[in-house]
């Protein structure tokens, strides 16, 4: 059995060592950018004289995201807001479903209704950049959220990328981890394993922090694929590290199979801390269970900001490659007003609850 | 051997018994490859926490909604039939049950999740007998519609449970100091074992599935046993909803997502037939805990996700290339 | 095999029909059959067997015409109406469950439950008394079987059609429809087939035997009916008609009152 083992040990490290000598290649080449020269979100902005020149032109606008969550939902609420205001009509949103092929196939229909401008979040550069370049070639002015296209040049084929301040986030996780701990612990790290670019560049931003507070030690790290890994992750974690004392882990959804980990463990004593808002969590964090903390970002901004670069890209204005938008410190006390911060919607009723109380 | 020997009646009775005996031996299966895969990793990962109570405790809790959905889906293949709806259900049960309880009591809530397995059994199984298509393409499609009303009912938002009754119950809690998920476990494994193995009802179940023709003959009542079936396969799923919604304090449309391909490997590995009249409750909740086993020991192994995925996969072939060998030797 | 003429009538058609859209697959269909007899359905491939042993044992509803058992009229619409009156089919396919084994399928659909009344309600088995009962009636017909967990599937042509019979007749069926018991078996297995219909009618038993194998019917039977088009055209003694008789009813090349006056002659 030993043979068996060893085996398949060494097949499985060969195959793995192949696989991520071609993501390797792939990955550099997506992510030598200067992040100093980056904007502000708070830079960007319309004078009226503009906001009635764009008004006058009657646009269209078609949206094209990647998946369809909550946050999706307060991006496509930012970007409505803000072309209303420029008298821009959104005449389609798609949701590929993180499909590429089926991203294809939404531009393609897209690409029949003509759009002025197209805000988009591309599941993958390579596979969707020819259908890209189609809706572009009829003139509509393309907005990128997040994922760069390779190979696509700022001001003739895009006007700007729009992104969390991901590094700025990585970090602040790490503070906020050595905040939970209040200086001293044991720190389990549970970390998105695929080539995406949001994520990995939190992950790695927080790695690198973390290594700063000198009484901090990673015990544990692990990487998973699919959110519903995680809980069985966190579960052999703690088995295996009793003396954990927090977790980071990518993002929220997956941090919540974390939180049922340590619950189902009756485990109160480690804490969590992640990115996003999400009301599950949001409710462990203000009933003062795990959940110590979260790195927001601001989804709503995003897409006005989005909005704006495109009507600064229709006027032949000048526009940023890329705009940061800010994030926030989440923790039980300011819990509601950043809620209402980042997706521009009331606090829901059950969360509420829980606040006041 | 004599040719006397060959001819003698007794000898022939004695030799097909053997053969059928031998054919019987298909249900240990899953008992070699269990013990297998659990030798395997007790030597591998001798330095770690594998092999202690609380890690098996660990995966038996992580695996219950799995071997819930195992349990209810053998049920459907016991007369042939797949049902692919299974994973959604999870999601829709689990939902509408942690939407319930912001406005009634636990008893209600438990009712309405369960309720959702109950029509999409019903509607499954009728229209699988009125249309005469094969179970695999009606539940593909319940499966496509189940997971857009999912989506739909609270609009992609995940749903918040602070019922401590209903998570006490379904979730991480106790019952008289063991955990409710264990309980889970058991009660569901009992009752589909007493079902298939002691009941009349389980005589009709596989005899459908083994010979619809016959059993028809016999005068069961095909139709509704199959129906049944479906109900219980999808009613199992939404109870497994209701499990997965008590211990993450919450619902969200994308649970039991990834279970279905999963559940049908426990199954299937646990010596139930893919084409019906044949099933072992047994198998299928050793079915469903090797998978976990599985899971949690590669995790502890130290792999990395992609080494972990190869492994999986090797472990499983290995695993069923053992058991095929011993039961040839046994 | 001479029957005396206190023979009563178990079963009894008159004018049976049936059809399934425009074809008409059974139009006139009439005989009797006494207790303890054996009747041989003859008739080419078509003629209606199959669908008439479908009628009498429920699988069809037949669309007119009358079925008496025992002097009283019945409505067969379901197998287990069939059952009720005492008709038992052992089907071409004998209708048994491969996987299963002897026992579970002689009691298939009519499990014997368990003594507390609770448990009997939830259909719980009683698999003690079941096997009991099995092997009562597999000695009933003197058969050879091995254990009685062994699977159907690993049980040979002959010890199958026994299973299939001592399950017809394990019911105390007056009645016992068998359709072509010995098409898939040899010499020596049909010939304990045979032997199984003796021992069953000679208890009894009313027996309607589907064959086409004219030397079967002719070693087994008291009487034959022919099918001819969906139609019973002739109803003879055995012993009273030659082979050659039987076959050109069969064929339609002659009637029953064609050869009647042949012998006569």
């Amino acid at each position: 059995m030993q043979i068996t083992w060893n085996s398949i040990r060494f097949f499985a490290l060969f195959t793995a060592l192949l696989f991520a000598l071609c993501f390797e290649a792939l990955a550099t080449q997506v992510q030598n950018i200067d992040w100093a020269k980056a904007a502000k979100a708070s830079d960007i902005s319309l004078s009226e004289t503009q906001k009635k020149q764009l008004k006058d032109k009657k646009l269209t606008a078609a949206l094209v995201w990647h998946g369809a969550s909550p946050w999706i939902t307060a991006v496509t609420r930012g970007a409505q807001d803000a072309f209303a205001q420029l008298g821009v009509e959104v005449v389609a949103v798609t949701d590929a479903q993180f499909d590429p092929a089926k991203q294809v196939a939404d531009l393609e229909n897209i690409s029949a209704l003509n759009p002025d401008i197209i805000l988009s979040l591309s599941v993958d550069g390579i596979s969707t950049k020819q259908s890209y370049q189609k809706a572009i070639s009829q003139g509509a002015k393309l907005v990128l959220l997040s994922n760069p296209i390779p190979g696509f040049q700022h001001g003739k084929d895009f006007f700007g990328i729009v992104t969390d301040d991901m590094f700025g986030m990585g970090k602040a996780a790490a503070e906020l981890v050595n905040r939970s701990v209040e200086g001293q612990g044991k720190v389990g790290i549970i970390y998105h394993d695929a080539n995406y670019f949001i994520t990995n560049n939190r992950d790695n931003a927080f790695k690198i922090k973390l290594q700063e507070f000198e009484n901090l030690t990673v015990v544990s790290q692990r990487g998973f694929i699919k959110e519903s890994e995680t809980s069985n992750i966190a579960a052999a974690m703690i088995l295996q590290n009793p003396e954990l004392d927090a977790i980071y882990v990518s993002w929220d959804a997956a941090a919540e199979g974390v939180v049922e980990a340590l619950r189902s463990f009756g485990n109160k004593k480690v804490k969590v801390i992640t990115h996003d808002l999400g009301v599950n969590n949001l409710l462990d964090m203000a009933m003062s269970r795990n959940m110590f903390g979260t790195i927001s970002d601001r989804p709503y901004t995003i897409g006005s900001s989005m909005a704006y670069i495109a009507g600064l890209a229709v006027l032949d204005e000048p526009t940023p490659l890329f705009t940061l938008v800010p994030y926030d410190t989440v923790t039980k006390k300011n819990i509601s007003t950043i809620w209402q911060h980042a997706f521009k919607v009331p606090v829901p009723k059950l969360l509420d609850l829980a606040l006041q109380q | 051997m004599s040719v006397s020997q060959v001819n003698n009646p007794d000898f022939k009775a004695r030799a097909s018994e053997f053969i059928s005996k031998k054919a019987l031996k298909r249900e240990y299966f899953i008992y070699y490859i269990f013990i297998a895969v659990l030798l395997l990793f007790a030597v591998a990962l001798h330095d770690t926490a594998f092999f202690s109570f609380a890690n098996f405790m660990n995966i038996i809790r992580q695996t219950a909604p799995l071997t819930v959905m195992a349990v209810g889906l053998t049920f459907a293949l016991a007369v042939g039939h797949i049902d692919l709806s299974i994973g959604s259900v999870v999601a829709l049960s689990a939902l509408v049950g942690a939407v319930l309880l912001q406005h009634v009591g636990t008893p209600l809530a438990v009712l309405g999740a369960l309720s959702v397995g109950l029509v999409v059994g019903v509607v499954n199984g009728l229209l699988i007998e009125r249309l005469q298509v094969s179970s695999l393409l009606i539940t593909l499609g319940t499966m496509g519609v189940i997971t857009g009303l999912a989506r739909q009912f609270t609009n992609l938002e995940s749903v918040p449970i602070i019922n401590s009754n209903f998570t006490g119950f379904f979730g991480a809690g106790e019952i008289f100091g063991v955990p409710s998920l264990l309980i889970w476990t058991l009660i569901i494994a009992g009752i589909g074992y007493v079902v298939l193995t002691k009941l009349a009802f389980g005589r009709h179940l596989l005899a459908v599935g083994g010979s619809p023709k016959a059993a028809l003959a016999m005068g069961i009542q095909v139709t509704r046993v199959r129906i049944y079936a479906l109900v219980i396969s999808s009613m199992a799923a939404a109870l497994a909803g209701l499990l997965y919604a008590g211990r993450l304090h919450g619902a969200r449309y994308t649970l039991g997502e990834a279970d279905l391909l999963t559940v049908i490997a426990a199954v299937a590995i646990g010596g139930t037939s893919l084409f019906g009249g044949r099933a072992c409750i047994i198998g299928a909740v050793l079915g469903s805990w090797l998978m976990g086993l599985i899971n949690n020991g590669l995790i502890l192994s130290g792999f990395s996700t992609n080494e972990q995925m190869i492994a999986r996969g090797v472990i499983l072939i290995a695993a069923v290339a053992i058991g095929v060998k011993e039961m040839k030797n046994g | 095999m001479v029957r005396t003429a206190l023979d009563q009538v178990a079963l009894e058609l008159s004018n049976l029909g049936k059809s399934f859209g425009p074809v008409e697959a059974l139009k006139n269909v009439s005989f009797k059959i006494n207790k303890g007899e054996v009747v041989g359905l003859l008739g080419d491939n078509g003629a209606g067997k199959s669908t008439l042993v479908r009628c009498i044992s429920g699988i069809h509803a037949p669309d007119k015409g009358e079925v008496k058992v025992n002097g009283t009229a019945v409505q067969i619409n379901t197998p287990l109406d069939a059952r009720k009156v005492g008709i038992e089919t052992v089907f071409q396919d004998l209708a048994m469950i491969p996987e299963f084994d002897i026992v579970d399928n002689l009691f298939l659909n009519r499990e014997i439950k368990h003594k507390n009344p609770l448990l009997a309600k939830l259909g719980w088995l009683d698999k003690k008394a079941m096997q009991k009962r099995a092997k009562k009636a597999i000695n009933r017909l003197n058969s050879r079987i091995p254990s009685f967990d062994t699977q159907i599937q690993s049980l040979s042509g002959g010890q199958r059609q026994a299973v299939a019979i001592a399950r017809a007749v394990n019911w105390g069926a007056d009645i016992v429809i068998m359709d072509e018991p010995t098409a898939a078996l040899g010499v020596e297995q049909s010939a304990q087939v045979n032997e199984l219909i003796n021992v069953i009618s000679s208890q009894g038993v009313a027996v309607l035997l589907i064959s086409h194998n004219m030397q079967h019917v002719v070693e087994t039977c008291d009487r034959a009916v022919v099918l001819y088009q969906g139609e019973s055209v002739a109803d003879v003694a055995v012993d009273e008609v030659s082979k050659e008789d039987l076959v050109a009813l069969i064929t339609g090349a002659k009637s029953q009152a064609q050869i009647a006056e042949i012998h006569a002659a």
